[in-house]
């Protein structure tokens, strides 16, 4: 648009007819202008993020690279530092290959069973659970997704290693297996809430459809539905596989550790991708340490192919829905037909049905055990002592660790969240819609959300430590900051997305600017997201670990400002499980860990009240009182989209749902306003 | 410079637009308008659906601005402004040029703040001053009885009506000299249409008033002008009793009494 727009107030004294400028002004309004920059420095921030934590991280391990050879480090199968120490050829004991191996094999098995309790659960969600528990059932899983790994390994360690241990006979009880399962309960609240969407988004003729010809309900389900959001459920596991290649503290606690070996059978102690790092990261030093940012660099490698493979499978997911319909009707039909002939019909079906609604009500156990074994444990172990005292070098205090966890989520938020809402203005209030610009930051918003925090925690060590001349809490701030920002954007741009367009219509045609509106009416109107965004984000940063381990220290004592080491819950937790001090009222760091975990987890469980109780009551709030079903029946509101990959679903959503008076009809298509 | 607050209108003469053409991209929205709208009349505009009537009343605050690819030949001039021009201030155009739209939109924001917004938007922070602002427009808008004792509640509280009639409030707060009406009544049912009218009949007292409406007895009941359009192009603008009686076209005449549309 011409930018003509002349934005001045400067005659305020006398009301409005006084102090209209003149018509004949000329020029750019300066604020307009220089706010849309701003906001299209917060979108290209996630690009220069994503492109430095490649480039330096590629940069770093270049020594690495070079001396031990590019085949060498992925294709031999001995690494053994020691002997590198005593002058040996890097060439000959730097190789990863057991560590890759060992990554898939675990990857692959998380996925599948991690994959079959998601799937199921979202197949339970939509189809078969009574609505009055769905609410809590949903809840039940966010909780699940919500529990930092750090407690997941932890509970793996105590509960699950122990029990092969007992069960099997076996030395140690970790290995490959107790990984695949922790691993699973993990990605498993991703893959149910990404299939659920998919699903819910799954024509509701289909299912009709099937049932006209005369389907049982859970033929109608499992023939025609779930093949009908596939391309859906496929990419929801493609997340999960993701995340569990880039799974840290919670592997490394159950996974065995032991350098060199293959993961031949359920026991055998092996080493991951991830856990070496963590492993050796203490110790290292020269092309040791190189050796393992290049390990990080290999782990980024395959994360961002995974990337890409995501990507690949929601294009496919675009172009292929047109004759889905048609050809699972007709399928439907032919296969009825047989059906009747046979009389054998549904009995497949009827079994499916009863293997998600078990699987379902299992992860559910697991989870009220996981809750209760917890609580048990750890309640009786927050002593006076613990909550309040003084830490040591040693033994850390949960007030010593509330006050570094304040501090970080205090700092990461205050840069976070101005970039990320920026972000997420620029995205959806200043450009058109389906541009290449925007399709660009999308993908590296989403590649920055794939990265693996062990690899954030690698490339803060690097980038921000190294500046900040010392492992710090400012480091640590940094470093998850790059963690957040993409759930921050992700969160705002969908609530932006659901102010409807003609709000901005309303407050335009009034003769307000661009940026009022956007300040004044779409961001308190998108409020709602924002918030949510944020308790996400503490949430996130109160259970990470493996990012902050190498950034902000692992000192359990007070901090003494941003520019001082400290520990933060969920690394305290890490540091203590692994240590086995007694302090001077009788209390093992065994208890404490018990006790932190406790503590971790009611502050997930209350965040997530928070997040429900919070949208509720904004919601309410602009909705006024009682004008609830009245704006329903205008606004079609886009399916929560939690996750990536969903963002086509709340797309359309949106698309179908604008309310405003045709200007913006097809989609925001329309040119933003001067 | 010459500062201008507001329009000076001559002759009468509100709004004159001249050889106007508008494109959409390659399509050709609206052809060679001509068109000149009395100051302090009601003048409405009628016609099927897709025939440009929207999309001129957007012109002419522009409001089409915001559509990708549309672009404007000719001229619409107000008080003998060229608000095409490329020096035109859009924020003070738009605050002479109030808009109503089809479907009432409220900001969710308390029926005081819907109306005090477009105020501040122009530097009025002082809260005497707001509070004479929006006891004036809701009194303009013949909601005041209705809403003095819930100013402070939520705006989206408020019946489709109620709603529609805050939003011509609010547009009164900026003290606009011409009001666009989109088909403000047709998203809301027959009472609250009456009630509209009824103040559009006030308003126009005051106010310069462009009505989109696909409602014939509409235009007939409450307007001064009538234009009628067909595929982009003005068949014919007139007294509204002629329109209905005696129009000069055979497609207006088939239009009005059924024929097509």
């Amino acid at each position: 648009m011409k930018k003509t727009i002349l934005q001045r107030e400067n005659n305020r004294e006398t009301g409005a007819a006084a102090v209209a400028p003149a018509f004949g002004r000329s020029g750019t309004s300066g604020k307009e202008l220089s706010a849309k920059i701003i906001f299209l420095i917060c979108a290209l921030f996630s690009i220069v993020a994503v492109l430095m934590i490649v480039f330096y991280l590629l940069f770093v391990s270049i020594p690495a690279f070079r001396e031990i050879g590019v085949f060498n480090f992925l294709f031999k199968k001995l690494w053994n530092s020691d002997r590198w120490a005593d002058g040996g050829n890097p060439a000959e004991y730097f190789g990863i290959l057991p560590e890759i191996v060992s990554s898939l094999v675990i990857t692959l098995g998380a996925v599948l069973l991690g994959g079959l309790l998601g799937v199921c659960s979202a197949i339970f969600m939509v189809y078969y659970c009574p609505k009055k528990v769905k609410g809590l059932y949903t809840q039940l899983i966010n909780l699940l997704a919500g529990i930092p790994s750090i407690v997941f390994g932890f509970v793996g360690l105590e509960v699950l290693v122990r029990g092969f241990r007992e069960l099997f006979d076996t030395p140690s009880g970790m290995g490959p297996l107790p990984a695949v399962i922790v691993l699973a309960l993990m990605i498993m609240p991703t893959i149910a809430s990404l299939s659920r969407n998919s699903l819910e988004s799954v024509p509701k003729e289909y299912y009709e459809g099937s049932l006209a010809m005369g389907n049982t309900k859970a033929q109608a389900i499992f023939n025609v539905c779930v093949p009908a959001a596939k391309k859906g459920i496929v990419a929801a596991l493609i997340l999960g596989v993701g995340r569990a290649v880039g799974e840290t503290m919670a592997v490394q606690m159950v996974v065995g550790n032991a350098t060199n070996y293959f993961p031949t059978g359920p026991f055998q102690g092996v080493e991951t991708l991830t856990t070496i790092i963590v492993n050796n990261m203490a110790y290292s030093y020269g092309l040791w340490r190189e050796a393992l940012l290049a390990v990080g660099f290999v782990l980024l490698c395959f994360v961002l192919i995974i990337n890409v493979c995501l990507g690949l499978v929601q294009r496919e997911r675009k172009t292929e829905r047109g004759s889905l319909f048609h050809r699972k009707l007709q399928e439907q039909a032919e296969r009825y037909a047989r059906e009747h002939e046979f009389r054998a019909g549904g009995k497949v079906q009827e079994a499916l049905r009863w293997v998600c609604i078990s699987l379902a009500w299992f992860v559910i156990a697991l989870l009220a055990g996981m809750v209760i074994f917890i609580t048990v444990r750890g309640l009786p172990n927050l002593t006076f002592h613990f909550v309040f005292g003084e830490a040591t070098n040693t033994l850390g205090t949960l007030r010593s660790a509330f006050i570094s966890t304040i501090l970080i989520i205090l700092m990461t938020l205050l840069i976070a969240l101005p970039l990320g809402i920026g972000a997420a203005i620029f995205l959806n209030e200043y450009s058109k819609k389906g541009s290449w610009y925007i399709k660009l930051i999308r993908l590296f918003v989403d590649t920055l959300s794939g990265i693996p925090s062990i690899v954030f925690g690698l490339f803060g060590m690097v980038f921000f430590t190294e500046i900040l001349g010392r492992r710090c809490l400012l480091a640590g701030s940094f470093t998850m900051v790059l963690i957040i920002l993409p759930t921050i954007i992700r969160s705002t741009e969908e609530s932006l997305r659901e102010v409807p367009d003609s709000m901005r219509e309303a407050s335009l045609a009034l003769g307000a600017s661009k940026v009022r509106t956007i300040f004044r009416i779409i961001l308190p109107t998108a409020l709602s997201g924002i918030v949510t965004s944020v308790i996400l984000s503490v949430g996130r940063i109160i259970g990470e670990s493996a990012a902050l381990i190498y950034t902000a220290g692992a000192s359990m004592l007070e901090p003494g400002g941003y520019l001082s080491p400290g520990v933060t819950f969920a690394v305290m937790m890490y540091v203590m499980s692994s240590s086995g001090v007694v302090d001077g009222y009788g209390q093992t760091s065994l208890e404490k860990t018990y006790a932190t975990a406790f503590v971790l987890l009611v502050i997930v469980a209350l965040l997530n009240v928070l997040v429900t109780v919070l949208e509720k009551k904004i919601k309410r709030k602009m909705l006024g009182d009682g004008g609830a079903e009245k704006r329903k029946k205008f606004r079609l509101r886009p399916s929560v989209a939690a996750e990536a990959g969903t963002e086509e679903a709340a797309d359309g959503a949106t698309k179908g749902g604008v309310s405003g008076s045709g200007i913006f009809a097809d989609g925001k298509k329309g040119r933003q306003i001067v | 410079m010459k500062t201008i607050e507001k329009f000076t209108f001559e002759n009468n003469v509100a709004i004159e637009v001249r050889k106007m053409n508008l494109f959409y991209g390659d399509f050709q929205a609206l052809k060679n308008i001509d068109m000149i709208v009395p100051e302090k009349q009601i003048t409405a505009m009628i016609g099927p659906s897709g025939c440009g009537k929207s999309t001129l009343l957007k012109s002419l605050n522009r409001m089409n601005d915001l559509v990708e690819g549309c672009r404007v030949e000719g001229g619409i001039q107000i008080g003998g402004v060229n608000i095409y021009e490329r020096t035109m201030n859009l924020a003070m155009l738009r605050k002479n040029v109030g808009m109503v739209f089809q479907r009432p939109n409220p900001f969710a924001m308390s029926v005081y703040d819907n109306v005090a917004y477009g105020p501040r938007t122009f530097g009025i922070r002082r809260k005497g001053e707001l509070d004479a602002i929006v006891e004036r427009s809701l009194k303009g808008a013949a909601m005041w009885d209705e809403l003095k004792d819930r100013l402070n509640k939520s705006a989206l509280g408020l019946s489709g009506g109620q709603q529609q009639r805050l939003c011509i409030a609010r547009a009164l707060a900026v003290e606009p000299q011409i009001l666009l009406m989109d088909e403000p009544t047709s998203a809301l049912d027959p009472i609250s249409t009456g009630k509209i009218e009824e103040l559009c009949m006030e308003l126009k007292k005051k106010f310069t008033i462009v009505m989109v409406t696909h409602n014939m007895q509409q235009a007939a009941r409450i307007s001064d002008k009538t234009a009628f359009f067909l595929l982009g192009e003005m068949v014919e603008m007139g007294n509204t009793e002629q329109i209905f009686s005696v129009p000069a076209d055979k497609r207006t005449e088939d239009y009005i009494t059924g024929r097509f549309g």
